[in-house]
């Protein structure tokens, strides 16, 4: 039940996000992010967007090690 | 394709010889990935994953089960449901055995689906199990909030809602450092885990990629050689350190802190969360009556130490023998992020 997916922002409308997740489209509450563009990646928990990603995973752990070293 | 960063972490990792190392994966998922992706296989001996206490439907205590079982066959509610919890057991029976005898048991991905069948369906008393940590508790209270505009008086939570940070001081102790959940820092930020470490509590929040699980190990066994207490965030593409502002003041409009019982780790005072007496027409628990439900778990199943980190899933009498995916026993059987359905699926026992 607690699985987060990403999934890209085609359309936002009155408090509703239509995300497109590889694929699979599906209406999801956009409500906790008031700033919400068509374009944008979120995070998606139970139907509901809960956080915007805003990087790619490798380019973040590539800086994030370079840091360490 | 692995950037030249995961071939760096993954070096750190396999390079490792210092001192034992016990690394405890808070988030289901991340047991799930770190097996799924062969990470445990990389592993040197000295390091130790424990899977922790991060699987909503895991934690979620018998008698939870009891109550959604009584209100579908006594309330003859209709039980809406993430489906990991349908086929876990109560003390009599799981909700699947309830449908067996009748009750009605509708699997929704989102409590707003819920609130939609309640709406589509104004004959039924329709009740959400809402269960989850920061993650998914906001789903539900969007859900009683659209229930109210709706104008719905046919819907109501079972709520065992619980909050992670006081889950970290009950565990404090049983490992060296937290793989911190990423997306229940999505909402609470990483003050709290900050905080931790003045307690001596170390951690790194991380994400759910290959190249997200190893940097996090890495930073983990690089930090720890340092000897101080610290805290990485190491998913900040996601996670911020006010995490949602929006989130959370929502939470704070509807819910209220409680002292919760955990499966496995028992009562911790003010970690979980329940509606205010403003939304009890909204509380299944108030509008039900519902007596005290006390559930009796099956006393060979070891999920209360698996969640704490006590002993392994194999370690388990029953596991893989009368403890299946098909005839679970116990939660941490049941459920996708559950560490013995990991240990069953990927055929775990020590790091392997």
């Amino acid at each position: 039940m607690c699985v987060g997916l990403s999934a890209k922002v085609v359309k936002v409308e009155k408090g509703t996000a239509l995300v497109d997740a590889s694929g699979a489209r599906r209406e999801v509450s956009a409500s906790l992010l008031k700033d919400l563009e068509p374009g944008d990646y979120v995070m998606v928990h139970a139907g509901v967007a809960i956080a915007k990603i805003t990087d790619e995973d490798e380019p973040e752990t590539d800086r994030l090690l370079e840091e360490l070293l | 394709m692995a950037g030249a960063g995961t071939v760096t972490a993954r070096e750190i990792i396999t390079s490792y010889d210092g001192p034992k190392l016990r690394i405890m994966e808070v988030c289901g998922t991340h047991t799930h990935e770190i097996f799924r992706l062969g990470i445990r296989k990389l592993l040197p001996e000295q390091i130790e994953l424990i899977s922790g206490p991060g699987c909503p439907v895991c934690v979620t205590q018998v008698g939870f089960i009891d109550e959604a079982v009584l209100l579908a066959l006594d309330h003859h509610a209709t039980v809406c449901t993430f489906g990991d919890l349908v086929r876990v057991p109560g003390t009599e029976m799981s909700l699947a055995g309830a449908r067996a005898k009748g009750a009605r048991v509708q699997v929704v991905y989102s409590p707003l689906d819920a609130v939609d069948y309640a709406a589509g369906h104004p004959e039924e008393q329709v009740v959400f199990l809402s269960v989850g940590f920061e993650t998914t508790t906001p789903a539900s209270c969007l859900a009683v909030e659209q229930a109210m505009e709706r104008g719905l008086t046919n819907f109501s939570l079972l709520t065992a809602n619980k909050t992670m940070p006081s889950a970290y001081q009950a565990l404090k102790g049983s490992a060296d450092v937290f793989l911190y959940p990423g997306h229940v820092n999505a909402i609470t930020g990483t003050a709290v885990c900050e905080a931790l470490t003045e307690q001596g509590v170390s951690g790194v929040v991380t994400g759910f990629t290959a190249a997200e699980i190893l940097t996090a190990l890495a930073l983990a066994i690089k930090k720890s050689r340092e000897g101080k207490p610290f805290f990485v965030n190491a998913y900040p593409r996601v996670v911020t350190r006010e995490g949602s502002v929006e989130a959370r003041t929502l939470m704070d409009r509807l819910l209220e802190p409680c002292d919760t019982e955990w499966r496995g780790l028992g009562v911790i005072p003010g970690s979980g969360v329940r509606l205010r007496e403003a939304y009890a027409a909204y509380d299944a628990r108030k509008k039900f009556a519902l007596p005290e439900i006390r559930g009796r778990g099956n006393p060979a199943c070891r999920c209360g130490d698996v969640l704490q980190g006590k002993c392994r899933p194999c370690d388990c009498k029953v596991f893989g023998t009368g403890c299946t995916p098909e005839h679970p026993v116990g939660a941490c059987m049941v459920s996708n992020e559950g560490a013995c359905s990991a240990y069953y699926q990927y055929g775990g026992d020590n790091n392997a």
